[in-house]
């Protein structure tokens, strides 16, 4: 039954493509008065073109520093202690602070969790988004007025002329999200990270935003990253799947295998917590949903083997010393499992 | 509801306020007593025919009513009286006298939001650093400091070690400065101005910086960032603009106040402005002067507050007119 859920698959292609984004052993650690928080600790992960990557991992599990590392933009107390991040083949974490700048909301764009929060409250929609066109672009006043109410129209804002000159304040929920959307695809961007597009939004409003997304993603066959702690989220958008566990990667493959074939013992338990539609809410078979028991570890000093160790159902006395490495155990498919194969390292 | 209702029922909310002050500084006056007997009591050879006189010269005959109608009346016409001291017109003197207070109060604030802007800039994008941390701490002692102390502090370094700058007056009673008039009285300016720009900068900047944190902090400024926005245009283009709103009333505030609050720095370095003259008027019981004065710094502190008010509305959208 799990097929179902793992609408978006893959398109199946002989060669893997050059990915757009290739992060390679990334660490961003908080340097905070008690030690160092190791929220990133090794992740990798690729975007290919015109694919969308699910992110996908319980709260706290360092999808957000990830997220925003790719934009450089994680605030102290964190830093970047390693790894390599290759965006069209240059390593974004080798550019001088204006080579960043003058890639941000150009060649990759953000979509924030909180669309009440992330539009400046005292400037129009129509200011806040022309600036953007206009420092980029170089565009005048009114070509970047012309390209704002395009840009409105295709995220599905009605009367696009009149919202230009509306405040956010004006504007419901729904629609600031699809502003922020607006914003994130005003330049073209080749790559577009959602941070929990919809996790801010009302359940019905969630959905047409989720749509809206997939439909431009097809339409203008971007590159997504698309960070969520929800597995049904994943499960209707992603091309590709990372499921992230206490800042590190569990397992990566194609939609339709991590939903069909899950190899890690977390992923497998992050399925299991999902509601499905055969065992509906309805009639009286109800039952409570499954819940991953336990809470992931203090990535203050974390304690030595996998980082899952503690609540594995499947854990041996090694998975207690020795922390697991990414291995391929199928093309496109790699898990960070000892009891899949994966070598071990002592840390 | 319309721009231009709000700014008209400000308008007459405004000028109930200054009606009611004028009715309560009045009837304070009156309290008094007559006067004209206070300040001629104990002289010798006073008669009570000569104080009836000087009553009635000075218009404070006849029923209260009566007289606070003459008086609102005088005052529409800018007719505040004669003063009882310096015998002359009280309208001339506010305005000789306040000017000479403008001229160190306006360059005082603006300098202040300037330099303000500046140091909250400089420590709000480097929070808890060793800047942030002087800079909190120097608004805090300057916010904290009596205020002579720092004008004495001031005359007895630049003027009395140094000599390098006058101490007081705002012209040189002889020859001016370099045979320049301008000059000379610039010359004059700067202990006072200098010493008004220090406490105003201690408290904008803590009331600006800590503003200027919590809007660093909001998702529209990391997605300004993560549009690729420049750092400059961030900080000033979209943090500042919302770090200004809370300090606007402050700011409303210092501008209305500005005749108000001049006795200290204008008692220490012998200025001769709006500030010291109230004192004065006070001290001497110069009723057409005092009622005078309050009435004009009533105005400023009135007409500043509905200035802030229609800024808030200029700057902030989300305010709901009504
Ligand atoms: N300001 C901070 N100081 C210290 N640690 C932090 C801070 N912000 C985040 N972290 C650490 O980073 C980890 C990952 O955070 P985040 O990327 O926001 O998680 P996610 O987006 O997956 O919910 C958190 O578990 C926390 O330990
Ligand atoms: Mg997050």
């Amino acid at each position: 039954m799990l097929s179902t859920l793992a609408s978006a698959s893959s398109p199946v292609t002989a060669a893997p493509p050059a990915p757009l984004l290739e992060v390679r052993d990334l660490r961003v650690h908080f340097f905070v008065r008690e030690g160092v928080v190791r929220a990133v600790d090794g992740v990798d992960f690729r975007v290919n073109p015109g694919e969308t990557l699910g992110i996908v991992g319980e709260s706290g599990s360092g999808k957000t520093v990830s997220s925003m590392s790719i934009m450089r933009l994680v605030p102290p107390p964190a830093r970047n202690v390693g790894g390599q991040i290759l965006f069209e083949g240059e390593d974004l974490l080798a550019k001088t602070p204006d080579e960043m700048e003058a890639l941000r909301g150009r060649r990759i764009a953000m979509i924030f969790q909180n669309p009440a929060t992330s539009l400046n409250p005292i400037y129009s929609i129509g200011a806040q988004l022309g600036e953007i066109l206009r420092w980029h672009l170089k565009l005048s006043r009114a070509e970047a007025d012309a390209r704002v109410v395009e840009l409105l129209t295709l995220v599905g804002i009605s009367d696009p002329a009149t919202r230009l000159r509306q405040f956010p304040h004006e504007l419901s929920g729904g629609m600031k999200q699809r502003v922020g959307i607006a914003r994130a695809l005003l330049c073209n961007p080749s790559l577009v990270l959602a941070d929990e597009p919809t996790t801010a939004l009302d359940v019905t409003i969630q959905a047409q935003i989720l749509e809206l997304l997939a439909d431009l993603q097809a339409r203008l066959k971007m590159s997504m990253v698309l960070v969520t702690h929800d597995m049904g989220v994943v499960a209707r958008m992603a091309h590709r799947i990372t499921v992230m566990y206490a800042g590190r990667v569990c397992e990566s493959a194609d939609a339709a295998t991590i939903f069909n074939a899950p190899q890690h013992p977390y992923t497998r338990a992050l399925l299991e917590s999902m509601p499905r539609i055969d065992q509906s809410y309805t009639g009286t078979k109800r039952q409570p949903l499954p819940t991953i028991a336990g809470r992931p570890p203090n990535l203050l000093n974390p304690p030595p083997g996998c980082r899952f160790h503690d609540r594995c159902p499947e854990a041996s006395a090694e998975c207690r010393r020795l922390l697991p490495l990414e291995t391929t155990i199928a093309p496109g498919h790699s898990v960070s499992c000892l009891k899949r194969g994966s070598e071990g390292i002592a840390a | 509801m319309g721009t231009a209702r709000y700014i008209a029922r400000r308008l007459i909310f405004s000028l109930c306020l200054i009606i009611g002050v004028s009715i309560i500084l009045f009837t304070m006056i009156n309290a008094i007593g007559n006067p004209i007997e206070v300040l001629l009591a104990e002289r010798p050879g006073i008669t009570e025919e000569m104080i009836q006189a000087v009553t009635e010269y000075y218009g404070l005959h006849g029923s209260v009513t009566d007289r606070y109608f003459t008086w609102i009346w005088a005052l529409l016409r800018l007719d505040f009286g004669t003063s009882i001291i310096y015998n002359l017109p009280v309208s001339e003197m506010l305005v000789t006298y306040g000017l000479e207070t403008l001229k160190i109060q306006v360059p005082a604030i603006l300098i202040a939001l300037c330099v303000s802007v500046l140091i909250s800039v400089l420590a709000a994008t480097r929070q808890y650093s060793r800047v942030d941390f002087g800079v909190i701490a120097g608004a805090m002692v300057g916010h904290s400091l009596p205020g002579f102390l720092l004008g004495i502090i001031l005359i007895l370094v630049f003027s009395y070690t140094l000599g390098i700058l006058p101490s007081y007056g705002a012209y040189s009673t002889r020859n001016p400065l370099w045979g320049s008039d301008m000059a000379d009285a610039l010359w004059h300016m700067v202990l006072p101005v200098g010493m008004l720009v220090f406490f105003n900068c201690a408290t904008l900047t803590l009331l600006l910086r800590s503003s200027l944190v919590d809007v660093l902090r909001q998702d529209f400024i990391t997605a300004a960032r993560a549009s690729g926005l420049p750092e400059r245009r961030v900080v000033f283009g979209h943090a500042l603009r919302n770090a200004f709103i809370p300090v606007l009333t402050y700011l409303g505030i210092l501008f209305g106040l500005m005749l108000g609050t001049a006795p200290v720095t204008e008692t220490v370095f012998t200025w001769p402005g709006l500030g010291a003259l109230y004192i004065m008027a006070i001290q001497q019981l110069d009723y057409p002067l005092i009622m005078g004065a309050t009435m004009v710094i009533t105005v400023m502190l009135v007409t500043a507050t509905l200035l802030t008010d229609i800024a808030y509305v200029a700057i902030d959208p989300r305010i709901r007119l009504g």
